[in-house]
């Protein structure tokens, strides 16, 4: 049986990335059919039951908090307190609404075979990025340059876009190393006659790593260990950087506005005060949503391991998933499948 | 079969942090409250041609809006210092069909561009002022008309008080509103409006808008 080069197995992976992005595209377009305008859609806050309900009606009394905490801190200081406190909270319960990366940081998080760790590590980095951006971009439009709503807007637009797009391409990357992984996974554990055999031999040579593959308890089955700049290491910090970069570049529509009020009211400290805390808050729910992420991969990596060779190609699998879904998320926002949280322009 | 088990087995865990956060992927809550009174404009021979709204912003929105706008008088701004707001305004709103939905008779009718629009500051409200007229001005029997965000980053609530007029309507036609919280979207209320809509899906999303319905003889 021929073997594909690495190229073609990371061109056919990639292909199937696409024709899944298409399939997906149909999907999720049948699925938001469902919500055109005057159409069915689940009532928000109160009306709807559960868990989901009950994070919607407490954010949205939160941000409603904020802005009254701001309009009494301008005639009593001490409510500045009261304001940093209704912000901690408004970020814990906002990070589970949409936006702020806590799929694309999860799904790099299985991909990228990532520790607990270093996913909440990622999860403080982008919401701090997030937030000093929020602060960055209202510090220069509105206070240094007065600019008008309309500037402000189509700044967030513009970075808006350029977030989607980084992180589509920060998808595509992940795609295509962890294809080019998931198709050596899959011929190696295709039963094959000698040639095979004999190849496997001669890969094993090459590809598995005592030293890193095992010291990191990374279960590699019985060959292909994890090519040492594909592990956690320098290079994997630079693929950390890249997720917080594309995740943290946008700030969310809330911190803008409670930035911007805050300045209107000669407060603009206590708005920077706040946007800080509600990343703070942010990142503790985004944190702990990267930690589900990696444990439920662990736990599917020892469910695997029962699996002689065939485990491999699961974990393969499912990294390459995961590394799919970055790429879907990416472009699913960029062209407008997905909808984060819209930003500020009317 | 064991293909497609493992192929379950690939795809399931992949999944997980879709499934699990995915619920909430659409869900934004709102960062705009509009405080909102509409009328209904009709033709002396009893065709509605168009609404007239005023949507007054939030606060902290309308703080947002206000910056940067150059005025004589530090925190009082005219209706003309005001203006190239408001062309952005009804020029943003376009995309989102000005959050208004008619439908005459169960058909649904479109709107032309906003005319007469301008935004007033007074009491510290900042107030957007808009007419949409009909595309094609129409006589019906049965009018409903909605006022809301579907993505819910606004929060729509109509004004307390005569929240919605008819202006010359023909003689007879009883107007009700709906409020997305009166709890007026009972259960049995929305069997029979979805029966009458002639689709099981068609009528959710009057569980949060603000629903006017005007029937005439």
């Amino acid at each position: 049986m021929k073997r594909f080069s690495p190229l073609a197995g990371r061109l056919a992976a990639c292909a199937v990335a696409a024709i899944a992005l298409v399939a997906l595209d149909g999907a999720v377009q049948s699925v938001m059919a469902q919500n055109p305008f005057g159409g069915p859609r689940p009532a928000p806050g109160s009306e709807i039951g559960g868990l989901v309900g009950w994070i919607l009606s407490k954010q949205s009394e939160f941000y409603r908090e904020i802005s009254a905490a701001l309009r009494l801190a301008k005639s009593d200081g001490s409510a500045v307190w009261s304001l940093l406190a209704v912000s901690f909270a408004y970020g814990i319960f906002h990070a589970a609404g949409p936006g702020h990366g806590k799929a694309v940081i999860s799904s790099y998080l299985v991909a990228n075979r990532e520790t607990a760790r270093r996913g909440i590590a990622l999860s403080f980095a982008s919401a701090l990025m997030q937030s000093l951006v929020a602060i960055t971009v209202v510090a220069v439009i509105a206070w240094l340059l007065n600019a008008t709503a309309k500037t402000m807007c189509g700044a967030e637009k513009a970075i808006e876009i350029g977030s989607y797009a980084l992180i589509a391409a920060f998808g595509a990357s992940l795609v295509w190393t962890k294809g080019g992984r998931f198709m050596r996974a899959l011929q190696a554990t295709r039963p094959e006659p000698a040639l095979a055999v004999a190849d496997h031999g001669h890969r094993h040579g090459h590809d598995h790593d005592h030293g890193d593959g095992h010291v990191h308890d990374d279960h590699c089955g019985h060959s292909h260990g994890p090519a040492p700049e594909e592990l956690a290491g320098p290079g994997g910090w630079r693929r950390g950087l890249a997720a917080v970069l594309s995740v943290g570049i946008r700030p969310c529509s809330g911190a803008i506005l409670v930035l911007v009020f805050a300045l209107a009211q000669g407060l603009f400290w206590a708005g920077i005060a706040a946007t800080l805390v509600m990343g703070l808050g942010t990142a503790i729910t985004v944190a702990i949503i990267a930690v589900v992420a990696v444990s439920a991969r662990d736990l599917a990596r020892r469910l695997s391991e029962a699996r002689e060779g065939s485990g491999v190609l699961i974990m393969r699998g499912i990294e390459f998933g995961a590394a799919g879904l970055v790429l879907l998320f990416g472009s699913g926002l960029l062209l407008g499948y997905i909808t984060a949280e819209r930003v500020t322009c009317l | 079969m064991k293909a497609a088990l493992r192929l379950l087995l690939v795809f399931l865990p992949a999944l997980l942090p879709v499934l699990l956060l995915g619920a909430g992927a659409a869900e934004a809550h709102p960062h705009v409250w509009i405080t909102s009174t509409s009328e209904l404009i009709y033709a002396p021979d009893g065709t509605l041609t168009g609404v007239r709204h005023a949507w007054t912003f939030d606060e902290m929105f309308a703080a947002y809006a206000l910056q940067g706008i150059e005025t004589k008088t530090k925190g009082a701004y005219t209706r003309e210092e005001l203006a190239p707001l408001a062309q952005t305004n009804v020029e943003s709103l376009k995309e989102y069909a000005y959050f208004t939905f008619a439908k005459a008779d169960g058909r649904k009718e479109k709107f032309n561009e906003p005319v007469d629009y301008f935004l007033d500051y007074k009491d510290n409200q900042l107030t957007l002022h808009f007419t949409l007229p009909l595309k094609a001005p129409f006589k019906a029997k049965a009018l409903v008309l909605e006022v809301f965000d579907h993505s819910f980053f606004i929060d729509f609530k109509l004004a307390e008080k005569d929240p919605v007029r008819m202006v010359g309507a023909p003689e007879g036609c009883q107007m009700k509103i709906q409020r997305p919280s009166d709890g007026s979207a009972s259960a049995q209320q929305l069997n029979e409006q979805t029966f009458m809509d002639g689709g099981a899906n068609s009528n959710f999303g009057m569980m949060f808008a603000n629903k006017i319905t005007v029937d005439c003889p």
